[in-house]
């Protein structure tokens, strides 16, 4: 199953790429989003090909937390829009 | 523990932080920094995760991604703006408590307990957004936007009844300049006072000069007491 972390890897690659072509803030969000739910899973792959429960439960953690704080951010973002 | 990944993915993944770090540094704009720096975070915490330090990275993703950016984020938002004074009827509508009570009864009982609080609020909040600009000031207001937009500044318009106000509001910093309407014989249809040595700077560059004319003042408060008191000490 070691294998699977190489195409994660090029997967992972596709929204930091697109970090640096856009210019339009909410595309950086998506890509943003983007990157921290996929690092989480891939700390959870890792977690059970270690077969390591510590690391899979930070992996759970930074996937809650990671959607959170980007919900925070849009809203002060959303915020500086309006204004 | 076996070793379950090969050192060749172990590098291609740490590989990954210096160049989020590069697309940190790079951005100009700072909300764009921001967002970048909230993949930096994700991407260290990945790391830290592969190389076993799981309760690193869980503060890595906690503090330094969640707690710095949201700060971070109203800290820019609150320093980068440009707070132009303008002369501009304002009309305030009719807050009062009365109106939200008045709607709490005729909405039901359990409405009365939100409305009387929210709704002048909500007033106060409409008040500032629905503030539109001036049209006398259109085109100065227009350029100033786009020299806003250049510097990633927000431009927050405090419209004051008349002059006398308008240099209150400069002399207690309230502002950083006024924009003002000239008479119609004048070469320049509306000057632009700044307080901020380094605005002055770059709107002398940057700022239409057949639109406006530019000037710069300096405002000195009366030293608080506090302070000098400090400082003498």
């Amino acid at each position: 199953m070691n294998w699977i972390l190489g195409p994660m890897l090029l997967i992972l690659l596709i929204p930091i790429y697109e970090t640096f072509q856009d210019k339009d803030i909410w595309q950086k969000m998506l890509a943003f989003a983007s990157v921290s739910t996929k690092t989480s899973i891939m700390i959870l792959v890792i977690s059970v090909l270690r077969d390591d429960w510590m690391i899979g439960l930070v992996g759970v953690l930074i996937l809650s937390v990671g959607n959170a704080s980007l919900m925070l951010l849009a809203q002060v973002l959303k915020r500086v829009n309006e204004l | 523990m076996t070793n379950v990944m090969t050192d060749w993915d172990l590098a291609a993944i740490t590989a990954l932080l210096p160049i989020a770090a590069v697309m940190t540094v790079l951005q100009k704009n700072p909300y764009h920094a921001l967002v970048v720096r909230g993949i930096l975070g994700a991407i260290a915490a990945l790391v830290y995760a592969l190389l076993g330090a799981a309760d690193v990275a869980l503060t890595e993703a906690l503090v330094g991604t969640m707690l710095a950016i949201t700060l971070y984020a109203v800290a820019v938002r609150s320093s980068l703006v440009l707070k132009l004074g303008i002369i501009a009827p304002v009309d305030l509508p009719e807050i009062s408590i009365e109106n939200g009570s008045q709607n709490g009864q005729q909405n039901g009982e359990t409405e009365d307990l939100v409305h009387p609080v929210s709704q002048p609020l909500e007033d106060m909040f409409n008040l500032i957004h629905s503030f539109e600009d001036p049209p006398e000031l259109k085109p100065l207001l227009a350029d100033l936007r786009v020299f806003c937009d250049r510097h990633s500044l927000r431009l927050e318009l405090h419209p004051m009844p008349d002059r006398q106000a308008l240099d209150y509001a400069m002399e207690t910093k309230e502002v950083h300049g006024v924009a003002l309407l000239n008479g119609d014989s004048a070469a320049h249809p509306y000057s632009v006072t700044v307080r901020v040595d380094r605005l002055y700077e770059l709107m002398q560059t940057e700022l239409n000069p057949a639109i406006a004319t530019l000037d710069t003042t300096t405002v000195s408060l009366p030293e608080n007491p506090l302070m000098s008191d400090t400082s003498s000490r």
